[in-house]
């Protein structure tokens, strides 16, 4: 019998664990990945070594396709994993933690294929892969070397699983929609009308003009708590105005200039919250 | 004589980095050994060369101290800093100095691999640890052997161990640096890229005719150390999707090769064969049904009602938008005189920019609009010419086929280039993120090697400047004959082209006799300012000799009007230079009488301008 989804998520929770890591939960705001989660955005940053693993629901409110399309949703499961800094054998971490989700690395074929990865509005970027897994990507693999604007201390390697990916392969299931999520629990079950209605909400109701309006407000919120010297309250403003950014491009109210506008205005925020949390935390260091 | 091997053991390369390290590895072999590499292997995980015949200690060195007039202050210091006595040093050249022994080899090895390893210069690199090696990606391992013996080298964990295929080899000890390409072998590496390049082609040319439009063999050939060539099969009901979008689809994501029909071709790095390929067509299956799920969203939406969104879309910040775009290509096609077929090509052309298909796979821009539009039963000329508006997209590539085709691809150019002339963004240096270079050699072959009539006032002077200097290096003739041409009054691109041509053609003797006297004239036009009369006044014209000219100029004028080619007026022109040259030896142009120089400063101006308005301006080629 194939792992239940749960199944594998527990499976991963279990190794990484085993290894090491701080198991953290979901962050209790809306990201586009599990990058965006301060476990990763923030512990990332300056010399303190930190090692955690997370489930993150991404929020991507452009990629919805109303549950029509089996294989586009505006939300879905990543397995967050951050080793900082890399350790050398990383690499066959990973493999082996591929191996106890059961998934038999001899019989399959198992590629790493370059992917860089950017995100502008963290001011981030790293190099890595894509990992196919018999021609399908199954994870995204990135050293990272910039965050907020600054180089990277210590190099953390990030794998970020695409749960849904890995459990249609495990439990040999041709779409998303079709996994057991429990015992006799679909995918669709779960999280089908989920996508529906927030599929019309992020294309058709989502106010513009409040949007618009709610953006400069978190924007405004972020400066005051920057003042004020709070970076972690100050990161969750970035992390608002960033979806707040996501929706209005999904309803299509920003044209190209805006959206880079928009975009520079999000990553100034993050390099001065980034900043901050540098100087914050080297201040509280023994 | 000694051999050695040295194999720098990486997580896996993008095949770019492969490429680059591939290609700097002999230089670098060359500055640090002192020879090339007999055998040199790149791939995913390893660059190795194999360096034979090398020398078993580094050569005696003579090392210049002070000179020798210098000896009393400097010699004692120089000796020591050497571990030498004054008394050791000799006199070379008018120096002191002292020969240093050269050093075995495997003692200085450590640090000439060292240097190698870090001497690489990739177009983009990383970090990953505290080392401070820079590499596209981490360095894991180095495998160094001299003969047998294991070399250290201090930049990653070093010795006689290499590693195997990721996932059905192991850690491997290599004997010798003879044997490294076969211990790899028997460990399931094949390290050899022309090696896997032949398993590769010879695989896929066993499954029969495949193709490659998008060149992703060159990645495949680095993605894999144990290369094996599957065919897959994808359902059939995919094949009512357009070709162009099932190729798109296999080879932008998953790096496939179209067999034809609902077949492909991809190479594996090991597995269970059909265990693999289950899993493969099972992966291209969803990627399809993706596509078909947005190619039915987008048909369903239809093409006029794409060109209807395009008003919401950014064409270029502060160019407006696709729809501004759409509206000045229509403008454009008219002038370039296209009819119906070019006209409503233009006014779709862009609506694809609008669709879901577009907007995943840039690259089916054009031929999805063209799609599109056959789908919605326009007639065949309109969509052909949608599809061939990127035409040619290369430098040596394909011209569109059909007339509006053609109309519609010189009008997207015009307009594009116009658009970024105008907003300041001009190609400087090897920076031209906007492609505009290719876009004005297009334009430029559409004209020379397409027939095209574009008036060449159709192009803003800075944008006319940049297509016609690219007809310098499109045309095979001189520059210089080019920088002539572009200075006549040819109302077409092409006929600057063609009298560039002419012009190249004309043998010597021929063109010196025109170059002379018309550059002539033109030199004393030049030197007089403005002193030139506004017109020739013809009761000025005294001397037969120059009655003669202002005779010639009007029959000149006449015979090119009704030239027939350019060789004709070339002729015409020749019919002139007699008189002229009969003019010079003379009549004083400089005389005394000041109406009389004017009008004839007049006369030679006069015919300086019919001359150049037709043949351009001949001082430019040099004599």
């Amino acid at each position: 019998m194939a792992p239940t989804y749960q199944q594998t998520i527990a499976a991963l929770q279990s190794y990484w664990d085993d290894y090491g890591c701080v198991v953290m939960q979901p962050y209790h705001t809306e990201v586009g990945a599990g990058t965006f989660n301060p476990a990763t955005f923030l512990r990332c940053l300056g010399p303190k070594p930190w090692k955690t693993a997370y489930v993150e629901p991404s929020l991507r409110p452009s990629d919805g396709r109303y549950g029509e399309n089996p294989f586009r949703f505006q939300q879905f499961l990543q397995y967050q994993v951050v080793l900082k800094p890399a350790p050398a054998d990383v690499l066959d971490l990973y493999f082996a933690s591929l191996e106890h989700i059961g998934i038999d690395l001899v019989r399959h074929d198992v590629r790493l294929v370059e992917d860089n990865w950017e995100g502008p509005t963290l001011g981030a970027w790293g190099l890595g892969w894509e990992v196919w897994l018999d021609g399908m990507e199954v994870t995204q693999w990135t050293y990272f070397q910039q965050l907020g604007g600054m180089d990277v201390e210590l190099v953390p390697a990030e794998i970020t699983y695409g749960l849904d990916r890995l459990a249609m392969h495990v439990q040999g299931k041709r779409s998303v929609l079709d996994l057991e999520w429990a015992p006799g629990v679909t995918w669709a079950d779960v999280y089908l009308e989920n996508e529906r209605e927030w599929s019309t909400y992020n294309f058709e109701v989502a106010p513009v003009d409040v949007l618009m309006r709610r953006f400069e407000e978190h924007e405004e919120e972020c400066r005051t708590l920057l003042e004020r010297r709070l970076p972690l309250p100050a990161y969750d403003m970035v992390l608002k105005c960033s979806h707040t950014f996501n929706l209005l491009d999904a309803r299509g109210a920003l044209s190209t200039t805006e959206r880079a506008a928009y975009i520079a205005r999000v990553r100034d925020l993050a390099r001065r919250v980034a900043q901050l949390y540098l100087e914050v935390d080297a201040e509280a260091a023994p | 004589m000694p051999k050695l091997l040295l194999e720098i053991g990486c997580e896996e390369l993008p095949a770019w980095a492969c490429e680059e390290g591939a290609a700097q590895l002999p230089e670098l072999c060359e500055r640090q050994l002192g020879r090339r590499p007999a055998e040199l292997y790149a791939g995913p995980r390893r660059l190795a060369v194999v360096v034979d015949e090398l020398e078993e200690r580094t050569p005696d060195e003579w090392v210049k101290g002070p000179p020798e007039a210098l000896a009393e202050r400097a010699a004692d210091g120089f000796a020591r800093r050497h571990g030498v006595a004054v008394s050791d040093l000799e006199p070379r050249d008018g120096f002191l100095g002292v020969t240093v022994p050269g050093k075995p080899l495997a003692e200085v090895l450590p640090g000439r691999l060292e240097q190698l390893v870090r001497g690489f210069a990739f177009s983009r690199t990383m970090r990953w640890d505290e080392g401070g090696l820079r590499f596209p990606r981490p360095v894991r391992w180095i495998c160094a052997l001299l003969d047998s013996e294991p070399v250290e080298v201090p930049v990653a964990p070093s010795g006689r161990v290499s590693y195997g295929h990721r996932f059905t080899g192991s850690a491997v000890e290599v004997p010798s640096a003879g044997r490294y390409a076969e211990t790899l072998r028997e460990a399931g590496v094949e390290p050899d890229r022309a090696e896997r390049f032949r398993r590769i082609t010879e695989g896929l040319d066993a499954l029969g005719e495949w193709s490659d439009p998008a060149g992703v063999l060159d990645e495949v050939v680095h993605l894999a150390e144990s290369p094996v060539v599957l065919e897959g099969r994808f359902d059939e009901r995919f094949l009512q999707l357009p070709e162009r979008v099932i190729v798109t689809t296999m080879q932008s994501h998953q790096r496939y090769f179209a067999l034809g029909g609902n077949r492909f071709g991809f190479v594996a790095d090991g597995g269970d064969p059909d265990v693999v390929r289950a899993g493969n067509e099972a992966v291209l299956e969803s990627r399809l049904d993706d596509a078909s799920f947005t190619f039915e969203r987008d048909v369903r939406k239809g093409i006029d009602r794409l060109a209807e969104e395009l008003r919401s879309i950014t064409f270029f910040a502060d160019a407006g938008s696709f729809a501004d775009k759409a509206e000045r290509l229509v403008r454009l096609v008219d002038r370039l005189g296209g009819g119906d077929a070019s006209r409503e090509a233009a006014r779709l052309a862009k609506a694809d920019q609008a669709s879901e298909l577009v907007r995943e796979f840039p690259d089916l821009e054009g031929a999805i609009g063209a799609e599109y539009a056959r789908l919605a039963g326009y007639p065949e000329a309109v969509c052909a010419a949608i599809e061939e508006q990127y035409l040619p997209d290369a430098g040596g590539g394909p011209l569109p086929e059909t007339e509006a085709g053609k109309v519609l691809a010189a009008a997207d150019k015009i307009d594009t280039l116009t658009v970024s002339f105008g907003l300041g963004h001009k190609p400087t240096g090897s920076r031209d993120p906007f492609g505009l270079r290719r876009a004005a050699i297009g334009l430029a072959r559409l004209a020379v090697d397409g027939g095209l009539r574009i008036p060449r006032d159709l192009l803003e002077p800075e944008v006319r400047d940049f297509v016609e200097e690219r007809l310098e290096g499109l045309l095979d003739v001189p520059v210089e004959h080019v920088r002539a041409a572009r200075a006549s009054n040819a109302a077409e691109l092409g006929e600057v082209a063609e009298l560039a041509r002419v012009l190249a053609a004309l043998p010597d003797e021929r063109l010196d006799r025109l170059h002379t006297v018309f550059t002539r004239a033109n030199r004393i036009v030049a030197k007089a300012g403005d002193e030139a009369l506004p017109e020739v006044r013809p009761e000025l014209l005294q001397d037969e000799a120059e009655v003669a000219v202002a005779r010639a100029l009007a029959g000149f004028e006449a015979s090119a009007a009704a030239a027939v080619d350019l060789d004709a007026v070339v002729a015409a022109a020749e019919e002139l230079a007699q008189p002229l040259e009969r003019f010079f030896e003379e009549v004083l142009v400089m005389a005394e009488d000041r109406e009389l120089r004017r009008n004839r400063l007049r006369l030679l101006a006069d015919v300086r301008d019919a001359v150049a308005s037709r043949l351009g301006d001949l001082s430019q080629i040099p004599r």
